[in-house]
């Protein structure tokens, strides 16, 4: 039987990602508001309805919180996301040069051909290994970027994932279109 | 009077939906107070936003009340209008007045 105390509970992916976007001054009064309304609503207008009003308020109050980060420190945010931004540019092309390095130096020294079942795991773990490094260095960029904007982590690194993929989108929309059958 | 102490839309519906509970006013009653009055479905988000702005002008004042369980543990913030706060509220309606008299709009008395 689920019990009255775990049906009463907000949807736990918002509470955490209102917790993680309010500041230290607000960690008190608007998560705590939210659980609020939201048992007020629970006894009203049942779990369903309550539940969809938590994510709705959480998602508005996301966007609000991020907003009025990024405006109280807008020139630092805009600093480290263009930072940011060449780093992972110039950053990229270090881990598959550098396990390319590494397997056609290992390539001469011991393994000297390749049949083709050897030539596809080698393609398999180097694409393994570039996609890995790659990955590391996203994370070292987005701690780099954390640090230059102390107490505005978050709004800066979502400015940068924005930034960074909003990039990704318009330049996938002017590829589709210079190569759009006529 | 500064141009500086007129209020913004949603700042002024803010202070206005504050003076209605008076000093137990707090994010809850403000957000429900706009939303049974107006009709528009004011986040929590913004209701904060717009407290810490008018708190950082000096309009309202808050303070943490006590925890309690239904809050899962953490303190409501209470808020109250300050002097300066009332003054902006009062130079804002002598300038809507302003701007509405003469103009024959129904109901247009504010």
């Amino acid at each position: 039987m689920i019990s009255h105390a775990s049906v009463a509970r907000p949807p736990r992916v918002a509470a955490w990602l209102v917790d993680l976007f309010v500041s230290d001054g607000q960690v008190e009064s608007i998560p705590g508001d939210l659980l609020k309304e939201f048992s007020g609503l629970l006894s009203k207008s049942g779990v369903a309805s309550a539940r969809r009003w938590y994510w709705r308020q959480s998602v508005k109050t996301i966007a609000y919180l991020f907003a009025t980060g990024f405006r109280a420190a807008p020139w630092s945010i805009v600093g480290a996301v263009i930072v940011g931004y060449l780093l992972l540019g110039f950053g990229l092309w270090i881990p598959e040069h550098g396990i390319v390095a590494v397997l056609h130096f290992s390539r001469h020294g011991v393994v000297p051909y390749y049949t083709w079942p050897q030539m596809q795991a080698h393609l398999l773990w180097l694409n393994s290994a570039i996609m890995i490094g790659q990955f590391i260095e996203a994370l070292l960029v987005g701690c780099i970027v954390a640090m230059a904007t102390r107490s505005r982590e978050l709004v800066s690194t979502l400015a940068l994932v924005l930034f960074r993929g909003s990039l990704g989108v318009v330049g996938c929309l002017m590829s589709l279109v210079r190569h759009w059958p006529e | 009077m500064s141009g500086r102490d007129y209020l913004g839309e949603f700042e002024h519906i803010v202070m206005l939906a504050l003076l209605r509970p008076g000093d137990r006013a707090y994010g809850v009653t403000v957000r429900q107070e706009i939303e049974a009055r107006t009709g528009r479905e004011a986040s929590i988000g913004a209701v904060y936003a717009t407290l810490d702005r008018l708190e950082n002008k000096g309009y309202v004042k808050s303070q943490l009340g006590e925890p309690t369980p239904e809050r899962g543990g953490r303190s409501k913030r209470f808020f109250r209008i300050t002097a300066k706060g009332t003054s902006a509220v009062n130079c804002t309606h002598r300038a809507l007045r302003s701007l509405i008299q003469g103009l024959g709009l129904a109901g247009s008395r504010v």
